[in-house]
Order: structure tokens, then C-alpha cells, then sequence
């Protein structure tokens, strides 16, 4: 251990010259804040998942008021993500357009929005939901198990360990919305009553 | 190139995967938390990392592993480089080595229709003796020139996983040949690949290619695919302008089988087939054809532990009418260890063994004496990554120890360490030496085939060795944008020579390890992620290589030839997505001159549109070499061939 002891003095001797002369310019360590109310690491995915939507996917020009209305991803239900999702959106624009997070009781305050993801303490009455949205411009998304059966569009699959993708892109499409093939191609197509 | 691409724990990992991550392979700077090994769950890296990942590489992140352990990503200390299935895809490329030249860090030229010079940090030849090449972990360099035959190296391009490209020795690791560099092809697992794929293309340099594969379920945890593909490849061109009659062809068929048999167990057979013939101008085609077939247990024994097993067989057949034909078979057997030991050490150790056997038949203008050989390999290594300070220095060190028919022992340590001063910076060093230990043509090529031999193999040639001094650094200076350096300086000794018996007559030459040299070089990347929607990649490489006479030796004319590097070489490379059902991407690539060989230095364009219409449907349309009628890149003006400005077309359709 005295050979660890001695190595680990000359590394950080060495280390420390060597970054003053080559790269004090760079070096800028910069404080990172730990955010105490972190959601579990599939929601933070599932997060940047929703952000991926909001990028790649299209809605028809008259789902925005003007250029400079948001974005809204909807949230119904519990919410699984905490403050973890409105940090990862906030200063983030889509063309014009920046990106907000509302949440919702109900399905009928769920309005307006752009992206609307169901908790799972929704998935008892899933298909009233899908039918309340029906033919109005909104990307339908959620974790629940029965939920592209149910006639919504994407559901979160989690297959040992890994979050996959089911899209009922004909869904999409009745409600006048176009989904990326860079979002289409990792995913699987279901079709309606599918999951 | 993808610089962000990040290594995640995968239940299946390729052989060496996790060795090589444990010496950090992965280029990202993505500010993954390291932790100690006492935890069990890997932090998600911040946010703003995880917003710049494509969806392939959020889809790859293991939400719930109770695994393992962390690799230290953004630690890395080794040049690596990483090519992602969508770079695949998106480049438009139809082969393997078109690939490669995604890989800032390689020098890839092509050679004639079938043939390409591929290596890192110097001493390119057709004959490049220096890079170790695997494919799901089965080593496809040719002991007959310790090279690699890239007319067969091929599979769906559709199921490639990944490439990791490492320029810089990587023998402690992967053993004798990783001398300058590792290309580690991984395909996917076949649980990934499910369904149909209908791909056909046509178009000019590709007369006409199409494959076909399908994946589906045999058991609830058992999943296969099987595939088969076809190209038909057009004459490069020779100076003059008159074709050089090298067109080709390949049939190609395999499978894979991937069973997950339990929590902790993991098994995989695989194996391909493929068949050939290979224009040659105005001689007899070559024929070629070969199969091979892979096994592998993975077992995870603790949250910190594992261990893989693997075994292959590999045989090819090459018939070069007038020259040679060869028959060779190999079985490779692989163990690998993996263990915590305390709470800063990582150890990995493992074992492994090749048996060669070659056969040969011979002509009379030039022979491999003796024509049947088989030579059987052992070796043994160990590796120790010790956290110094915990998420900010790692020193790796580890030694492999390998005995080979030919030269004897050879050992090749290494030392690298990797410091992380904040969570977007690495600076890292290493001092290695490699090996390449002696392949049949350097010691057992005679021509002619009785003597008296005007060329004579070499008893005497021993492994060319190298040690090398690395230096690297990176940076996310943006959130978008990440700036990657690596220096490195070579000394190389014992390179083979040929050695004149009667001076000052040129002939006869007695194969020999005669020369010295040096290369020196710095390869500077960037990846530029400057909207959701277009992404920039780009890479300099600057290489001198000097070469010199030992004391004692006389070869003159070696010397001279024995580098073929261009001094610098830039491509760009720009991706962009134009809407949601269209994507137009393009290449712009410039080398320098190689002197020693007369090529001008080019600079070469490709351009490529896209349109995916529905989610099964995909359409592309690539303009190659769009710049000039048609450049060379490699050989002397009388053997050198010309690739011509070209198109192709392709469509693939998922079921």
C-alpha cells in the first residue's frame, strides 16, 4: 500500500502541473447540483423519451395559437417524474415554440396540450381517455400495459431492463400527427387493439 | 465516428466487450457518475447528456440493472472511437472498409475493386500488418500476413450493433497484431433483430446487391435470425482509362442464436458461410470460400463478477491460380475473468489458446516452405484498474504473456491512467509495448519454389515490437459539442527487412527484422450535435513516420517503401435530418499525397438523400466520389486502379 500511497501523491503532483501549463484555459471545473427529488432511472428516461417526442414528431399548424405558443407536455394522472422533467425542458425550444409541462386531474382539464402521457394510476379507464382525445392533435403516451389496445398511440415497453417502443402510428396519423422515422425505425408498429 | 456513443452494460456482451470497457473504452464525456463497486445501481448520466443521445443509444440503457459494475465511460484512456448502427445506416456504405472510413483514426484507402489498405498511425499496405480485426469476437487477421483478406469480410450491414475503433496498441488486452490498432465488429443480438428485412440496391461501382433476413422465437428465451445477402461488384479502372477486369462477386448466408437461460446466464452460437470469385484482370479468377462457427457462455457470478467462455472455428479456401492455394483452419478457445478485489481494484484475467493449421499448395514460382503448418498459440493476461482517487484518477496496468511457434515468449505490458478533473474533462496517458510476431511470409516465402531462391523466407525474422507513448485529452466544451485529442509517439524495432545474401547485387534476399522506425502523430475528433435535428463529426489526423537501417543491416531498399501514409488526412461528416420522413447526409474527405508511392493527395465527396415514406419502407439514393471523374488512393502508377464517380440506389423493406 505504500507503493499505492507514493503513486497516488507523484500522480496528483504530476496531474496538477500538467493541467496548469497545458490547460488552464479549459479546466473550468463546474458545480454540479444534485437534484434531491430525482425520479427512479426508468422515469428519468421515460422523461428524455417525451422530449424525443416533442422534437420528432409533427403537429398540424393550427394546434399552436402563434409561433411563440408552447409546447405542452401534458402530464394525467400521478405524476412519475417530478420537478426531473420540467428541468430537462426548461430553455428548450422546438423551432419557435417552447416546451412547458402542465398536469392534469382529469382528462377533461387535460387542454390544451401537444403531448399527453397517462400515468399508470389512469389504467383503469384508459379507453375513456382515448376517446375524450379523439381526432384532437395530441400524441398520446403512456406506460400503462393495455394502453396501445386501447386505441393510444405509444406505449413504454420496459424489456429486460431496456425501454422499447410500441406505436400505433395509424392512431397518430386519424389525429393528423407524423411521427419521425428516426422515432419509427427503434420502434415496433402495433396496429389498432394490438399491444 | 460517434463520440457520444456510450457503452452500456449489455446482458450478452460481446467477447472482450467488457475488457475493453474496462480499460475505458467509450469516448464519452458524458459525465457518467461514477460510483463505488458497493452499489448496485448505476446513476442515469445528467440530463443534459442523455437529451443528446440518439433514441437507439437511450434505447440501450439498462433502466434496472442490478449490474455490475459502471463502466467509466467518459474515462477512457485509449483512442477510441465508436461507430453506431445509425452511422452504419446513414453513410450509405456497402461494405466493411467503407465503413471504416467513419473512423477518423484510420487511414483506409482502396486499393482496386476488392482490395483496401486499412491501419492506424502508419505502415498502411495491402498487406497492413499491424491492426487486429474482430468480428464477434473471432479474429479475421490471416496468419499468412498477419493481414486481413477484406474481400471477405462481410455480414448484414443491417445487423451490425457496433464498431469500436481503438488506434494505438491494444496488446495487453487483445494480444499479438493489436500492434497500432483494434476494430472490434459486434452484430446484433438476435433478440434485436426480429421480423423480416428485404434489402436490394443497384447501381454503379454495386452492379447489383440484395439480402434477406428473418428473426424470430424458438422458445420463450431463445431468439434467431438467419440471413443471406449477394453483391455483384463492377471493375475499378486503370490509369490509362481502361478497366482493370477486377469485378467480383460473394454469396454470404448465417445465423445467430442468442439464449438467455437464466438470470445470469447467457449463450450464443453463431456462424457464416460464404462463397466467391474474385476478378483478377486479365488472369484466372481467384476463387475463395470459407465458413466459421462461434460458441459463447457468459455467466455473471456476482454483481461485480463474471466470466465468458468462448470457443470458434474458422476455415478458409483461397485459390489464386499461378500463385497459391491455401486451406486454413483455426480454433480459438477464449476464458475471461472479471472480479472486484476490495473497493479499488478491478481485475480482469483470462486465458486463451489457438490452434493454425495451414496447408498450402504451392507453385513453381513461389512457395511457402514448408507448405503444411500448424502452429499452436498460448497466452495468458491480467489487468488491474486501481481508482487512485475516486471519480477522478484510474491507473490501469496489466501485462499479457503469450508464447507463439515462431518467436518464442513475448510479453506486452501496459500502464495507462486516466484523470477526470470535472465531469467534462479527461485527460489521459499510457506507455504500451506490442508485438507482431512472425507470419508465414516472413518466414517461410521462397521464390522460385527450388533453389537457388532469388527471395528466401527468414529463420531469423523475429516479432517486430513497439512501444508507444500516448496522450490524450478531451473536452465537452458545449453540451453539444465535444472535442477529443490523442497524440502518440511510436519506436518500432525489428520491422521486417529484406536483407540482400550477395551485396552490392540486389539479389538474392533473405526475409529479415532489419529496419527501425518511428511514427509520431496527433488525431484530433469533434462531434458538433448543433440541432436536435443536424449533427456535424469531423477528424483531423497529422502522422510523420521515419524508417531506418539497424546497425548490422543493409536493406536499402525496404526502407523507402515501407511507409506509405498520407501526412494528413480530414473528413467531415454532416447528418442531417430534413423532415421527418427525409434525410439528407453527406461526406467530404481529403488526404494527402503519398510520396513514396506517387499518389496525389484527393479530396473525395459523397451525398446522400433518404426518405423512409412509411415506418417499414426505406428508400436512398448515394452519389459516390462525386468530385472527380475517378482518383486512385493507393499503389505505384503501374498497378495503381481508379474508383469512378458513381450512384447508388437501394430500398429495404421490414416485415
Amino acid at each position: 500500500m505504500a507503493f499505492l500511497t507514493i503513486a497516488r501523491v507523484w500522480f496528483w503532483r504530476f496531474a496538477g502541473r500538467a493541467c496548469t501549463i497545458c490547460l488552464l484555459a479549459f479546466l473550468v471545473p463546474r458545480a454540479v447540483a444534485a437534484n434531491p427529488a430525482t425520479p427512479a432511472a426508468e422515469y428519468q428516461l421515460k422523461a428524455v423519451f417525451l422530449f424525443n417526442f416533442a422534437q420528432f414528431a409533427e403537429w398540424p399548424e393550427k394546434a399552436f395559437t402563434d409561433a411563440r405558443a408552447p409546447l405542452v407536455i401534458g402530464l394525467l394522472g400521478e405524476d412519475p417524474f417530478g420537478a426531473y422533467l420540467d428541468d430537462l425542458v426548461k430553455d428548450e425550444k422546438i423551432d419557435t415554440h417552447p416546451l412547458q409541462v402542465r398536469r392534469f386531474a382529469t382528462i377533461e382539464d387535460a387542454t390544451p396540450c401537444h403531448i399527453l402521457f397517462i400515468s399508470r394510476s389512469e389504467a383503469t379507464h384508459l379507453g375513456n381517455i382515448v376517446a375524450q382525445l379523439k381526432g384532437r392533435s395530441i400524441l398520446t403516451i403512456s406506460d400503462a400495459d393495455t394502453f396501445t389496445r386501447a386505441g393510444g398511440m405509444v406505449r413504454f415497453v420496459t424489456e429486460s431492463g431496456k425501454i422499447r417502443l410500441r406505436i400505433n402510428v395509424e392512431a397518430a396519423k386519424a389525429c393528423n400527427l407524423t411521427i419521425s422515422s428516426k422515432i419509427l425505425r427503434p420502434a415496433t408498429i402495433v396496429t389498432a387493439g394490438k399491444d | 465516428m460517434n463520440l457520444f456513443g456510450t457503452i452500456l452494460n449489455r446482458r450478452t456482451p460481446s467477447p472482450r466487450r467488457k475488457l475493453a470497457t474496462l480499460v475505458g473504452v467509450g469516448l464519452c464525456l458524458l459525465g457518467l457518475t461514477p460510483i463505488s463497486a458497493a452499489e448496485t445501481r448505476a446513476p442515469l448520466p445528467p440530463p443534459s447528456a442523455l437529451k443528446v443521445l440518439t433514441l437507439e443509444q437511450l434505447m440501450d440503457i439498462d433502466v434496472t440493472s442490478v449490474s455490475k459494475r459502471p463502466e467509466k465511460l467518459f474515462e477512457a484512456a485509449s483512442a477510441i472511437q465508436v461507430i453506431t448502427a445509425e452511422d452504419v445506416r446513414r453513410s450509405g456504405a456497402t461494405r466493411l472498409p467503407e465503413i471504416l472510413r467513419l473512423a477518423t483514426n484510420l487511414e483506409v484507402a482502396q486499393i482496386d475493386s476488392r482490395q483496401w489498405a486499412i491501419t492506424a498511425r502508419g505502415f498502411n499496405n495491402v498487406f497492413a500488418d499491424k491492426m487486429l480485426v474482430l468480428i464477434d469476437g473471432r479474429s479475421v487477421y490471416t496468419p499468412l500476413y498477419a493481414g486481413v483478406y477484406w474481400d471477405v469480410q462481410d455480414t448484414l450491414l443491417e445487423d451490425l450493433d457496433r464498431i469500436e475503433v481503438i488506434s494505438g496498441p491494444g496488446a495487453t488486452q487483445w494480444g499479438a497484431n493489436a500492434v497500432d490498432g483494434v476494430i472490434n465488429i459486434t452484430t446484433k443480438n438476435a433478440k434485436d433483430t426480429q421480423g423480416g428485412l428485404l434489402s436490394a440496391g443497384a447501381g454503379t461501382a454495386v452492379r447489383g446487391s440484395t439480402g434477406l433476413r428473418y428473426g424470430g422465437q424458438l422458445a420463450p428465451d431463445v431468439f434467431y435470425r438467419v440471413y443471406g445477402k449477394y453483391f455483384d461488384r463492377a471493375d475499378s479502372v486503370r490509369i490509362s482509362g481502361v478497366s482493370a477486369n477486377d469485378a467480383w462477386r460473394m454469396l454470404q448466408g448465417g445465423f445467430r442464436i442468442d439464449w438467455n437461460a437464466a438470470a445470469n446466464d447467457a449463450f450464443t452460437v453463431q456462424g457464416d458461410t460464404y462463397s466467391g470469385s474474385l476478378g483478377r484482370g486479365d488472369l484466372e479468377n481467384s476463387r475463395v470460400n470459407g465458413a466459421n462457427l462461434i460458441g459463447r457462455w457468459s455467466r455473471s457470478l456476482a454483481t461485480d463478477s463474471d466470466f465468458k467462455l468462448q470457443v470458434y472455428f474458422d476455415h478458409t479456401h483461397r485459390q489464386i491460380p499461378g500463385s497459391f492455394t491455401q486451406d486454413l483452419n483455426t480454433i480459438d478457445l477464449d476464458f475471461q475473468h472479471r472480479l472486484a478485489a476490495g473497493a479499488s481494484h478491478q481485475v480482469v484475467w483470462g486465458l486463451g489458446s489457438r490452434l493454425v493449421a495451414d496447408d498450402i499448395v504451392n507453385t513453381p514460382d513461389n512457395a511457402f516452405l514448408p507448405p503444411k503448418v500448424t502452429r499452436v498459440g498460448f497466452n495468458v493476461f491480467a489487468q488491474d484498474e486501481i481508482t487512485l482517487s475516486k471519480d477522478r484518477l484510474v491507473l490501469t496496468l496489466g501485462t499479457k504473456l503469450e508464447h507463439d511457434d515462431y518467436s518464442g515468449f513475448e510479453i506486452e505490458p501496459s500502464i495507462r491512467a486516466a484523470w477526470t478533473p470535472d465531469k467534462q474533462t479527461t485527460l489521459w496517458a499510457a506507455i504500451s509495448r506490442a508485438v507482431r510476431t512472425p507470419s508465414r511470409i516472413d518466414r517461410d516465402l521462397f521464390s522460385p519454389a527450388t533453389p537457388p531462391y532469388r527471395v528466401a523466407g527468414g529463420s531469423h525474422v523475429v516479432a517486430e515490437k513497439l512501444i508507444a507513448w500516448e496522450l490524450g485529452y478531451r473536452r465537452q466544451l458545449m453540451p453539444r459539442l465535444i472535442v477529443s485529442v490523442a497524440t502518440f509517439i511510436d519506436n518500432y524495432d525489428d520491422l521486417r527487412s529484406l536483407e540482400p545474401l550477395a551485396p552490392p547485387r540486389a539479389f538474392p534476399v533473405e526475409a529479415s527484422s532489419g529496419i527501425r522506425g518511428r511514427s509520431s502523430g496527433a488525431e484530433v475528433t469533434a462531434e458538433w450535435r448543433a440541432t436536435p435535428t443536424w449533427r456535424l463529426h469531423a477528424g483531423f489526423t497529422e502522422l510523420r513516420v521515419h524508417s531506418e537501417p539497424q546497425p548490422g543491416a543493409i536493406d536499402r531498399s525496404t526502407r523507402g517503401s515501407i511507409a506509405r501514409d498520407p501526412n494528413h488526412q480530414f473528413r467531415l461528416r454532416s447528418l442531417w435530418d430534413i423532415s421527418a420522413h427525409w434525410e439528407c447526409d453527406a461526406e467530404l474527405r481529403s488526404t494527402s499525397s503519398i510520396p513514396s508511392q506517387s499518389v496525389p493527395g484527393y479530396t473525395e465527396a459523397n451525398l446522400r438523400l433518404g426518405w423512409s415514406p412509411t415506418a417499414t419502407w426505406e428508400f436512398s439514393v448515394v452519389g459516390q466520389n462525386l468530385l472527380q471523374n475517378r482518383h486512385g488512393e493507393f499503389n505505384t502508377p503501374l498497378g495503381r486502379r481508379e474508383m469512378e464517380r458513381g450512384v447508388h440506389a437501394k430500398a429495404s423493406w421490414r416485415f
